[in-house]
């Protein structure tokens, strides 16, 4: 598979992994649980619609709650081909890990 | 659940109105419940910023519906322009009314607004403005103190010696100079003055050495009008110019080392031609003179005025002594007052800007009382719109937008008018007014931001009233317009208010300046023509007094010249030098007081009476040396009881009194005839600078060729340069009567726009009751009854008008005399001609429909029911 993903795309990516069925203000918390950043919604909407047109997530609405003001949201679930994608890239990156030599960093 | 944080709502329906559809409900619920859960974690007023530029940043192309989906709605809004459209063109009289006395009063009011703000933004040019002083000195006198503004040519540099605060001074000395050119004497405005020029004010060099602008003693700087004038091109760098200079009497050589950038009109300093001071070779004899003072001496610097004027009186005493520091002192004037002190009056454009915004805000009236008045007409189109679903919003956009079209039409249509007459206002008010000055972008955003203020102020009443209609109401023909007739009546009011201050204020200034013009200045101004005739005009100035003598002597043999005299100043432009002098028997304080000089001739050419004592005897080697003639303010001042035997001492010079004319106004009568020490000196000597003739004045052009060619073979670098008394009385005036010009123009537009709103309302009130009037006459009632019923408002309006605008007036007349000394007071006739022709013009312009209306057959308007 050839597939570009940037970082921000390959952790969002391995979030909604983790999490299986998510969305907006659900991958800005557990982003800041994880790396201890916090990340702002548009940046994450943006990473979200860009997965989505390259087939690796999918989504669907949910329902409306309180708490969004009435607002529906919108779920997002990983595909077979956007695991694919993460599992690739973190095969292919340990293989690429190996190859670095040890002795040079020892200090 | 409880919900204690909510987000602003602003951004929610900013995002809802321009997101796409199937993005906003992610969009906007994320943000919101990150708000809620950021709140909890991070704090509210976190949350709140965080919020905010979240929802802007989600603003982006690719979440936002295309132009396509947005313009859903330009349907409706088409139907508004075409319902607008539509609408100006049914009722086409008051599409007319409106638009055009929107667009005379937009017109107006841009005219007005271009001249104020060039007044009011004179000299901001330079940009270091608020550090620039212009030093003068104050002499302190028994009754208060007297400025004048010329200072010592050391004094620039010894100020900047002394006070470390002072960052740079310069000295600058305005004079003429003759550029000498094929053998030909040019007149040229020159500045004398240094490189610290440069560092004071902001002009800049289009070439040569910004560093360094005058190179050496050579140097002249040339302004860009100069060089292409004596060279054909701006980069006039290298040339060589030959200069005479009248009052140095010296022919010299300069080398031009630097060109003027062009600079705006607006600026009091307008420099053509600059040489340096240290260029002159009567220089050295002043570098250190503390006596003769004619420079005007700048200074730039950031501390505080007060603080240095405070220190001043040192420096006074360092320079002349512990006597001097008694009664002369050092001041700074802003160089923001300079304009108010020197060139003109920025009240006055301040004024005038009032006035604009009056006749704009008449022309706004007219149209909220005509769109308000044809609510009536218009309420079944309201009520049907309302019938088939019409939000109030909607309606009231509407109305918005027909307001938006009328000003949008107006405000271009005004824009064309001020850009076709500007180039004949500017001529027939003699003034400069030039739209160059500001950039394209501050008149275009002026543009639009008038349109859209004159959009919303007229067409908000309008639109929030004709919006809240009630259907039902509407439908049941119940519909009332009391309200709104209130309101209406109320604006007329305001618009009767500005009209009658602008015509009581028009005849008011008026009423002066006629009072200074006609009154009797003390002397004769009519058949007198002063020639201007200076010997220092002449490159040998000895030859010149014999020049001139024979010129004077050619002129008595005329028969049309009836008296001839000599002076060094006439009437209107009079002396400006002072000395110092007491009464013989005085131990007090000297007076400083003004002198002149004049021939023996003078007084009887211009009429002027002798009240005791007698005249200068000519020729007479002792009134030249030690007799003195005074006016009356002099006598006073001196507190001289009787008028002989009286002696005055300058120094140690002991002068008798040999005679006392009576107060003649040389000046305008702005200020007060003030005390002058008149001395005689003949025809041989140099001070005189004026021949005035007493000229026969009929079939005067073959006797001015005459005169002129007479002139000319005298061989002065000067042209024949002459003027008639009474049109130098008449320039004194010139600012004044400019402003009566230009107030009387615009309250005459101002009244014709109030007309024709009266006009259009007229119009309205008529259509609306000619039922009604109908119905009085079958019943029985007299024409001049039903007239009665339409006038009886109309006299309570400028009833109401005239006890609201006459306190103004007289408050703004008041302070506006306040600059003359001389003043005639608030005349009653005025307002009692005010209300005439204000009562005339209503009448005429209301009188006509009503007429009309009141003679009509009442079948006419009754059969349809």
């Amino acid at each position: 598979m050839n597939l570009q993903l940037g970082v921000l795309e390959e952790i969002i990516l391995i979030i909604l992994l983790i999490r299986d069925e998510t969305y907006g203000v659900d991958i800005a918390k557990e982003y800041q649980d994880q790396l201890g950043q916090s990340i702002s919604l548009p940046a994450i909407h943006v990473v979200l619609k860009r997965l989505e047109k390259k087939g690796l997530v999918t989504s669907q609405m949910g329902e409306p709650t309180a708490e969004r003001g009435g607002r529906r949201k919108r779920i997002y679930t990983a595909t077979n081909k956007g695991y694919e994608a993460a599992r690739d890239l973190q095969q292919k990156r340990s293989e690429m890990w190996k190859l670095i030599p040890k002795l040079h960093f020892s200090i | 659940m409880n919900k204690p944080f909510r987000p602003p709502r602003w951004p929610e329906k900013l995002l809802s109105r321009f997101c796409r559809h199937d993005i906003a409900d992610e969009i906007i619920g994320d943000l919101h419940e990150a708000f809620i859960w950021r709140a909890e974690t991070e704090g509210l007023s976190k949350a709140r910023s965080k919020y905010f530029f979240e929802s802007l940043r989600s603003l982006k192309p690719t979440n936002l519906k295309s132009f396509h989906h947005l313009s859903l709605n330009t349907m409706i809004f088409r139907n508004y322009l075409k319902i607008a459209f539509r609408n100006l063109l049914i009722r086409k009289s008051f599409s007319f009314i409106n638009i055009f006395g929107l667009a005379t009063g937009v017109g107006v009011f841009v005219l007005i607004a271009l001249y104020a703000f060039q007044i009011l933004t004179f000299d901001h040019f330079h940009e270091n403005r608020d550090e620039i002083y212009l030093a003068y000195k104050e002499r302190i006198t028994p009754d208060g103190t007297q400025a004048t503004y010329d200072t010592w040519v050391p004094m620039a540099s010894r100020l900047k010696e002394t006070y470390s605060e002072i960052e740079v001074a310069a000295g600058l000395y305005n004079t003429e100079a003759r550029i000498v050119k094929n053998n030909q004497f040019l007149e040229e405005d020159i500045i004398y003055t240094d490189n610290s020029f440069f560092d004071i004010f902001s002009f800049e060099l289009a070439h040569g050495n910004p560093g360094q602008p005058f190179q050496d003693k050579n140097s002249i700087i040339v302004s860009e009008l100069m060089a292409l004038k004596y060279f054909n091109k701006t980069n006039a760098v290298g040339q060589s110019l030959q200069l005479f200079l009248p009052e140095e009497d010296t022919t010299m050589r300069f080398i031009v080392s630097g060109v003027l950038k062009d600079y705006p009109i607006n600026t009091s300093l307008q420099p053509q031609l600059m040489i340096q001071m240290t260029s002159l070779p009567v220089y050295p004899r002043f570098a250190n003179n503390w006596s003769n003072s004619f420079m005007y001496t700048y200074v730039k610097t950031s501390a505080s005025a007060e603080e240095l004027e405070a220190q001043f009186p040192n420096l006074v005493e360092a320079i002349w002594g512990e006597e001097i520091r008694e009664n002369t002192q050092f001041k700074l004037l802003p160089y923001e007052a300079y304009y108010d002190e020197f060139v003109g009056n920025k009240a006055d454009a301040r004024t005038l800007l009032f006035i604009g915004l009056g006749i704009l805000l008449i022309a706004v009236i007219n149209f909220m009382n005509l769109s308000t008045a044809q609510a009536s007409q218009r309420s079944k189109e309201i009520g049907l719109r309302k019938v088939l679903g019409a939000y109030r919003g909607q309606l009231s956009t509407q109305f918005i937008t027909e307001a938006l079209v009328v000003s949008f039409l107006s405000t271009l249509l005004g824009l064309v008018i001020v850009l076709l007459s500007l180039p004949y206002f500017n001529e027939f008010f003699d003034l400069d007014i030039s739209i160059h000055l500001w950039p394209w972008w501050t008149i275009v955003g002026g543009t639009l931001l008038l349109i859209l203020i004159l959009g919303l102020l007229s067409g908000s009443y309008p639109a929030f009233y004709l919006s809240s209609v009630r259907v039902l109401d509407v439908l049941r023909q119940k519909l009332s317009f009391g309200k709104s007739a209130s309101l209406r009546n109320g604006l007329v009011i305001v618009q009767f208010v500005i009209a009658v201050f602008l015509i009581s204020s028009t005849l008011l200034i008026r009423n002066q300046i006629e009072f200074m013009s006609r009154k009797n200045m003390g002397f004769d101004s009519e058949e007198i023509m002063t020639i201007y005739a200076s010997s220092h005009d002449f490159t040998n100035q000895e030859e010149g007094i014999v020049r001139l003598n024979t010129f004077k002597n050619q002129l008595k043999q005329k028969s049309y010249i009836k008296d001839i005299a000599l002076s060094r100043a006439v009437p209107t432009s009079w002396t400006r030098s002072f000395t110092f002098v007491r009464p013989d028997d005085w131990n007090g304080d000297p007076l400083r007081m003004r002198f002149t000089y004049v021939d023996a001739n003078f007084f009887e050419t211009y009429g002027i009476s002798v009240k005791s004592g007698r005249g200068f005897m000519s020729d007479s080697e002792g009134d030249q040396r030690n007799s003195v003639m005074l006016n009356e303010a002099a006598m006073e001042a001196f507190e001289f009881k009787t008028a002989d035997d009286n002696v005055i001492k300058i120094g140690e010079n002991r002068i008798n009194v040999v005679g006392v004319v009576e107060d003649f106004h040389f000046e305008s009568l702005e200020s007060k005839v003030e005390p002058t020490l008149i001395f005689h000196r003949t025809a041989d000597h140099a001070v005189h600078q004026f021949i005035t003739c007493k000229i026969e004045m009929s079939d005067l052009q073959p006797k001015m060729e005459e005169i002129e060619e007479m002139w000319n073979g005298l061989g002065s670098t000067n042209t024949f340069n002459y003027s008639f008394m009474d049109d130098r009385i008449k320039r004194m005036y010139e600012s004044e009567e400019r402003f009566l010009g230009l107030i009387s123009m615009f309250s005459i537009i101002s009244i014709i726009i109030a007309c024709l709103g009266l006009y259009g309302l007229t119009l309205f009130i008529i259509q609306k009751r000619r039922k009604e009037l109908s119905i009085r006459k079958v019943l029985g009632a007299e024409v001049t009854g039903l007239l009665r019923l339409i006038f009886k408002d109309f006299a309570l309006w400028i009833g109401l008008a005239f006890i609201i605008g006459v306190p103004l007036v007289i408050y703004f007349i008041n302070d506006w005399m306040q600059s003359f000394y001389y003043r005639t007071g608030v005349s009653w006739l005025s307002f009692g001609f005010t209300f005439l022709l204000m009562a005339v013009l209503i009448s005429l312009t209301v009188g006509y429909q009503s007429v009309k209306a009141a003679n009509v057959n009442p079948v006419k308007y009754l059969k349809d029911e």
